[in-house]
């Protein structure tokens, strides 16, 4: 069951949504103040899914407590629901951190729509962090590294070390590499690879996809313009090749 | 009301820089002419470099004048789309709950007291913005002057705030002193007084006790005193908070929501009547008392 946070001080507002997220399946927690949020936060456990954050607070406002959760790597999917909606204001609510944005009075459906579309993301993060089904993903040992030539990707670490350089890759990027690196030698699809590292299902666009390859390439060949580990299958998608011929 | 009292003061600048340019000009003119006369140059360049300094200082207390009502200014529009988008957004969240949930009988009634009271909210604030721009504004409304029992008005305050914030009968204590007549107009009477008592209520917290009473002074005036156990204000701010949209600055302008227009209200009306209001506080966490006083016509006893 999904948990989520409701940080509202109106009391009419905040039982009116409990009321309604608890008719959706979700588990809801109600504070009245910035403080209060953050302390739940950082306190509670099973850990929130989702954050509904009021901003004209007691206290501090919302835009400093998103913020101040950014700050302390919380980065539970989080919703400002003010009545503010001047431009301003809004672009102030994403640069402290915020995911969504939704001015009052809103619309109930909507806003039933947009959690249910942080905690999908929230699902899909998930799904793609604990790693593609198949053969278990550790391919040189219990510390998580796989080496090829004078390269090897440390998982765990995030960090893909090419000679004495050490280069930071984000989750995705790690999970893609680790993807392709399971299937050494072998083609894989695009649509292979939404599916199985994004979770992703439907007729999605795939150039997403050459992004990353793009990005990685950059890190892992010498030359990036002519690859020799990272290669494109034309018409079909990718192929890892760790120790090329030549 | 407040794009005239900016157009005033735009004029008052620019009068203001033609005013210091043509003194420059003046001095410059009189240096020509007056070179040879040494002491009369003296007297006169020191005289129109002063005024020049004064004005420099006038210019300036007006600017940060400017800066500090923009600013109010724009915390008043927050304030007031606050209050007035809160109670609508909450309105229509139970309506459409009602619309496509099932809701059982209790939760029904529960939702629909709620809303009753959201609307309530958002009529009081739209009566205070309206009141503040009939008595605030430069369009004399006359007052419609009837012979008001000033108790009777309290006790039907009493009783809505009451109600309002479901408080028991001990939470506001009404003390009244002599009987009294005034010449007022009921509309704005009751919402002076019903401000100042509102206020109190407000800023008391959880644990309301207020004190409520009348008394006749020198047999002219009676003065209303609403006294609470709440936060306090600290001296520098007990004129400032009758000034329209100020609100004290810190935590508790946000912990209790309001426009910084009541007491502007409380004020105005008092004046109209011919009376006053004022505040007075021991200071921070000492409470506060509230005095609104009234021209009597007569006292009956």
């Amino acid at each position: 069951m999904s948990r989520v946070l409701v940080v509202e001080d109106e009391q009419h507002l905040a039982e009116g949504l409990r009321f309604n997220l608890e008719a959706e399946g979700y588990q809801v927690q109600l504070v009245e103040t910035g403080e209060a949020a953050l302390e739940k936060l950082t306190a509670e456990a099973p850990a929130f899914d989702v954050v509904i954050l009021d901003v004209m607070l007691p206290g501090i406002d919302g835009f400093g407590v998103v913020s101040q959760m950014r700050e302390s790597g919380q980065f539970v999917p989080t919703l400002i629901l003010t009545a503010r909606g001047y431009p301003d204001d809004v672009l102030r609510g994403f640069a402290a951190g915020a995911d969504d944005y939704l001015t009052k009075p809103f619309d109930l459906s909507i806003l039933i729509a947009r959690i249910r579309g942080l905690l999908r993301r929230r699902e899909w993060l998930r799904a793609a962090s604990a790693v593609p089904t198949g053969e278990p993903a550790e391919p040189n040992g219990s510390k998580d590294v796989f080496t090829f030539g004078e390269k090897s990707v440390h998982f765990d670490r995030l960090e893909l070390h090419v000679r004495d350089q050490v280069f930071p890759l984000t989750l995705m990027e790690a999970n893609v590499l680790r993807y392709l690196i399971e299937h050494e030698g072998q083609r894989v699809s695009r649509k292979a690879m939404l599916a199985k590292v994004w979770g992703l299902h439907e007729d999605t666009d795939t150039r997403a996809i050459d992004n990353f390859i793009v990005r990685l390439r950059r890190y892992i060949e010498d030359d990036p313009t002519r690859p020799r580990h990272l290669l494109t299958v034309r018409g079909v998608g990718y192929r890892f090749v760790a120790s090329p011929a030549g | 009301m407040v794009v005239a009292g900016r157009r005033r003061s735009i004029a008052f600048f620019i009068a203001l820089g033609i005013g210091l340019i043509s003194v420059v000009v003046l001095l410059y003119i009189g240096w020509v002419l007056l070179r040879w006369h040494t002491g009369i140059l003296l007297f006169l360049g020191s005289l129109l470099f002063l005024t020049i300094i004064v004005g420099v200082v006038l210019n300036t207390t007006f600017l940060v004048r400017e800066i500090r009502r923009n600013e109010q200014h724009d915390a008043f529009i927050n304030a007031v789309t606050h209050e007035l988008k809160t109670p609508v957004a909450s309105i229509r969240l139970y309506l459409e709950t009602l619309q496509t949930r099932p809701v059982d009988d209790i939760k029904r009634r529960e939702f629909y007291r709620t809303m009753v009271e959201d609307s309530d909210r958002l009529l009081s604030t739209i009566e205070q913005i309206l009141r503040t721009g009939r008595i605030g504004s430069s369009s004399r409304r006359k007052l419609h002057l009837v012979p008001i029992s000033l108790s009777s008005v309290i006790e039907e305050c009493l009783e809505r705030t009451r109600a309002l914030h479901r408080l028991p009968q001990e939470a506001i204590e009404y003390r009244p002193g002599p009987e009294v007549t005034i010449m007022g107009d009921p509309d704005e009477v009751r919402a002076a007084v019903a401000n100042l008592i509102d206020n109190a209520v407000k800023y008391s917290g959880s644990a309301v006790k207020v004190l409520v009473e009348t008394e006749a002074v020198d047999d002219k005036f009676v003065s209303l005193r609403v006294r609470d156990q709440g936060p306090g204000i600290p001296k520098m701010e007990l004129k400032q908070i009758f000034k329209r949209f100020y609100r004290v600055p810190g935590p508790l302008a946000t912990r209790v929501k309001g426009t910084g227009l009541g007491l502007y209200i409380v004020r105005s009306v008092a004046k109209r009547h011919g009376g006053r209001a004022w505040a007075e506080s021991e200071g921070p966490g000492q409470g506060s008392t509230f005095i609104l006083q009234l021209p009597i016509v007569k006292l009956t006893k």
